[in-house]
């Protein structure tokens, strides 16, 4: 009796515990979120004497801004809707078959999405090159001959080549995006609503279904993965940077003027450029984010419950398009890679003014031994992997803590307070890698210099980068959750902490396993705040050392190779990990990544 | 306040703060201090390694580095930035607490910059035994040269042949229709090959007291019309548009410019990779060129002086420094040395007219101008 009377005072301490913890986290959180980029934009004001209106209504007299805010949105545009072209048939095919190994294939058709972006740029470089694959099939999109060379003067458009290449490769790197979204929705409507349909005078056609059904069942899921597909196309860094180095996006322009900003009485040019463009880009962007978390309220609703292994069996095994389009699918997410494997043993050579393509080792012993960078790979992958560790240390238990949150918050029925906290959770998807690199290099040069040289100090923006997923994989995790099993827990009596791994940590080690696995990829790949902050040569990333190499006059045609090589290395990192996370995916998974 | 409340009132006020631009007036003091050359500077704290400041050169290897390891005993860490004007920019982001003690990269075009901001201090190299050529812009104790090489038009030799055209005599030539499209030129403000080229113009269209730029906003403004590209840095100038290049190998080309800026021996490094071929060739036209000499300095408030001192020694070695146009694809600037003959690196450099007319002086005080002008030139929509 006395036991019991103490368990029910301690409960609410235990409680009151976790809610002040829980409080400390969020308050953490957002302060380490917002922080970074209210710091850069006063440094900003106070350089340019600026006030937050004038920036904004300074934007279209900042050098190069409107061309890059014209190109920011075409190109977004562009690249969203291409990712609806690709992308739906080949979920819409995914999700109505029974398909032999469906993981293999859903691993290989997502896996552009944690493949960092500058081992998809090196991949569609090498795919446009000279003798790549592309060049090889007759589509010109680097000298802009044959078929290109046509729609250029057709469309009377100058250079589409690289524009074309860019937005295929957003598309590339978006597929997933798709496939996560439509496919569950498709895979579990109920067959019996088609069938019934087509009996009724609203769907006797093609077209009356599509309007009666099929649009108003798919097209959240289809506009939620347009909006996150134009949300990273639209902060697209290392793509622009290779596949459009004549044109700028918002970022890019930052990233250009990134060095020189925020310094009093110098360069007031670049800080005035980069404090417009940055207060632009941020409001765009918030409403993305605004926009897309209403699309996915809507996604949520629509999603039947018929279980998914029923609508596959009704449907049976894989036509001969079905197999046709995935088999496209597959062959197109996969190109890029075996294109940037094959680039690093090859080298140039001139003879007599023509060139050949001649296989060699020289670029992987070069990668290795680092002769022509700061570092070799294998000193560069343990950076590398270093920097992902530690962020996946922070991360995972931050993310999951603010799922978990988002979740309570929704169960004590606040509702707003929920969705608010969702939202800011995204918020650092909001403000662009390159804008809060400056601001944790501005704002640590003034308080803290020392800090600068910190080796670790790249972890916290791609902490910051990270957690956004880590919540979205961990949140429909909580939401599929089984209150039963706490209970039951509490009926035996157990106590908090062994409530909590019975009744919940048993059930949430796969997506914890997934979202661990994502942050890993993300770190390793993440580039913008890291090619603004790891400035120590000692401590360069494999990103930093495949942009570095690339960044080279490459006159020496060994530079290539060596740069292909170094990718190489960090696309099988990427794969390896990726891999491993899709084992654990539950069948059912349906989180937006 | 429940904890959802405080989360919302925290997330309000952050964001307020942040739009508002608010600031203390000790730290807007602060932060006018920074620029004053009077400024406290703070000396980098020793931890026994040698922090050098440099762009990606491709001859510090890690073999040349493990060399002067092995012979000084001393540490070396390199912090990197993209180009000199990257090099720039971190010194003066960091000028009242340093994060390096040496500077490698810095070129005559922004050097001035540097001096006037008191970001250099006192080197005790002997600069013997350097060319006339490399110690005629700057020969002071504050910097000391370790390549050079001229800047200048480079031209696809084969295109214009092929496309009937003939040679320019004149910059103004480029203004010409035949030109129309046919040019792509590196933005001074982001690049450094630019801004040497920008100086460059400067001198052709003859600045005078009063008339500092000449007339070379006219010849810019003429040159934008006439459909010239203008790229962020030198090698999307070079390697996406000049057709005389190894651009025409990579992925990344788009070709259509005859003409760029570069220097005048890249047909020679053109040669050297690509054996003993090129169809690139320079323009040399009296005072179109800029002779860039790139230097090495100490960092003001560096920590580790001596050690500093012992790399820029090595560094202009003759027996370091000769390998120069191997390293980093510039002369060498010790006497007695120049560039090898092996595929027509010697044979294919050109060797530019070059006046001495842009002063380190000149370009401390008008560059800032000169960049504007040239901004509001080549704006042309």
């Amino acid at each position: 009796m006395a036991t019991a009377t103490v368990k029910q005072t301690m409960e609410p301490v235990h409680r009151r515990t976790l809610k002040s913890f829980r409080t400390l986290i969020v308050v953490v959180f957002l302060i380490g979120t917002m922080l970074p980029f209210a710091y850069a934009l006063i440094r900003l004001n106070y350089v340019t004497g600026w006030t937050l209106w004038q920036a904004i209504f300074e934007f279209p007299h900042v050098y190069g801004g409107l061309e890059a805010l014209r190109f920011t949105f075409l190109e977004a545009f562009a690249s969203s809707l291409l990712t609806v072209v690709i992308g739906l048939p080949i979920a819409w095919f995914l999700s109505r078959y029974q398909w032999k190994r469906i993981r293999l294939l859903r691993a290989f058709l997502a896996v552009p999405f944690v493949t960092p972006a500058i081992v998809a740029a090196m991949g569609f470089l090498s795919l446009i090159r000279q003798d790549g694959f592309l060049t090889k099939i007759g589509i010109d999109l680097r000298l802009e001959e044959g078929v290109i060379g046509w729609f250029a003067e057709v469309s009377g458009w100058q250079h589409p080549g690289h524009f074309i290449a860019l937005i295929i490769a957003h598309a590339w790197f978006n597929l997933s995006l798709m496939i996560r979204f439509v496919e569950p929705t498709l895979s579990s409507l109920d067959p019996a609503w088609e069938e019934q349909l087509s009996m009724l005078p609203g769907g006797k056609s093609r077209v009356s279904r599509l309007k009666n059904l099929w649009i108003p069942v798919i097209g959240p899921a289809v506009l939620c993965a347009a909006s996150l597909s134009f949300l990273f196309s639209f902060t697209s860094f290392a793509l622009v940077k290779w596949l459009a180095p004549t044109s700028h996006t918002l970022e890019s322009l930052m990233a250009e003027a990134g060095s020189s900003a925020g310094i009093v009485g110098y360069r007031i040019d670049s800080s005035e450029l980069i404090y417009s463009v940055a207060i632009l880009q941020f409001l765009v962007l918030l409403l993305t984010l605004w926009i897309t978390a209403l699309l996915q309220k809507r996604y949520s609703e629509r999603l039947s419950l018929l279980s998914e292994q029923g609508v596959r069996k009704h449907h049976g095994p894989p036509s001969r398009l079905a197999k046709f389009v995935i088999g496209l699918g597959v062959f197109f997410t996969v190109l890029p890679f075996i294109s940037v494997l094959f680039s690093s043993f090859q080298v140039r050579k001139i003879t007599d003014g023509s060139v050949e393509y001649v296989w060699t080792l020289e670029g992987w012993r070069n990668a290795w031994g680092g002769d022509l960078s700061t570092m070799g790979v294998g000193e560069a992958m343990s950076n590398s992997i270093i920097y992902a560790l530690c962020t996946l240390l922070v991360a995972l238990p931050l993310g999951w803590i603010l799922a978990s949150t988002i979740f309570k918050l929704e169960q004590s029925g606040w509702s707003k307070s929920s969705k608010l906290l969702d939202l800011a959770c995204m918020l650092p998807l909001a403000i662009s890698a390159l804008m809060v690199g400056l601001g944790v290099l501005l704002g640590g040069l003034r308080w803290y210099p020392e800090m600068f040289s910190w080796f670790l100090l790249p972890v916290y923006p791609h902490v910051l980068l990270t957690v956004p997923f880590v919540v979205r994989v961990m949140l429909p995790a909580y939401h599929s959750l089984d209150p039963a099993y706490t209970e039951q827990c509490q009926m035996l009596n157990l106590s908090p902490l062994r409530s909590w791994y019975h009744g919940t940590l048993m059930f949430l080690r796969g997506p914890a396993v997934v979202s661990g696995s994502l942050t890993l990829a993300f770190s390793l790949g993440e580039f913008g705040a890291s090619w603004l902050l790891v400035r120590s040569g000692n401590w360069d990333t494999l990103s930093i050392v495949v942009d570095q190499l690339m960044s080279r006059p490459n006159f020496d045609p060994l530079i290539h190779p060596t740069a292909m090589a170094a990718a190489t290395m960090l696309m099988m990192l990427t794969f390896f990990l990726f891999l491993f996370a899709e084992r654990f995916r539950a069948h059912d998974q349906r989180s937006g990544f | 306040m429940n904890s959802k409340s405080k989360a919302v009132v925290l997330f309000t006020l952050l964001v307020s703060f942040s739009l508002s631009g608010c600031l203390s007036e000790e730290a807007l003091e602060s932060l006018e201090s920074e620029n004053s050359c009077s400024a406290e500077i703070q000396i980098r704290e020793s931890d026994g390694t040698l922090k050098i400041l440099t762009y990606d050169i491709a001859g510090f290897s890690d073999e040349l580095i493990a060399q002067f390891v092995n012979e000084s005993g001393i540490e070396v860490e390199f912090i990197r930035t993209d180009d000199a004007g990257g090099i720039l920019d971190q010194m003066m982001l960091t000028k009242s607490a340093p994060l390096a003690d040496l500077m490698i990269g810095l070129d005559n075009t922004y050097l001035p910059t540097a001096i006037q901001n008191c970001l250099l201090m006192e080197h005790s190299v002997s600069d013997e035994s350097f060319t006339t050529s490399s110690m005629e812009f700057y020969r002071g104790p504050l910097a000391i040269p370790f390549d050079e090489g001229d800047v200048c038009l480079n031209y696809d030799e084969d295109a214009l042949t092929a496309a009937n055209m003939s040679v320019p005599t004149s910059l103004w030539n480029l203004t010409e229709p035949e030109w129309n499209g046919k040019m792509t030129f590196p933005s001074p403000t982001t690049s450094s090959p630019g801004r040497a080229f920008l100086a460059a113009t400067v001198d052709y269209f003859g600045h005078s007291p009063g008339n500092e730029s000449g007339n070379m906003s006219s010849w810019w403004n003429a040159v934008a019309k006439n459909g010239a590209t203008f790229t962020s840095g030198w090698s999307e100038s070079y390697v996406n548009y000049y057709t005389g290049g190894y651009g025409e190998y990579m992925e990344g080309h788009i070709g259509g410019a005859y003409l760029t800026v570069s220097y005048c021996h890249s047909p020679g490094v053109e040669a050297y990779y690509s054996g003993n071929y090129t169809h690139s060739t320079s323009l040399v036209l009296p005072r179109a060129s800029f002779h860039q000499v790139e230097y090495t300095g100490i960092i003001n408030g560096a920590a580790e002086v001596s050690a500093a001192n012992k790399f820029i020694a090595f560094l202009t070695s003759l027996e370091v420094n000769a390998n120069m146009p191997d390293y980093n694809s510039m002369y060498s600037v010790r006497n007695g040395t120049d560039l090898p003959e092996t595929d027509g690196y010697r044979f294919h450099a050109d060797q530019a007219i070059v006046s001495t007319a842009i002063t380190q002086q000149l370009i401390e005080q008008n560059m800032d101008d000169w960049l504007m002008t040239w901004q509001d030139a080549v704006q042309i929509n």
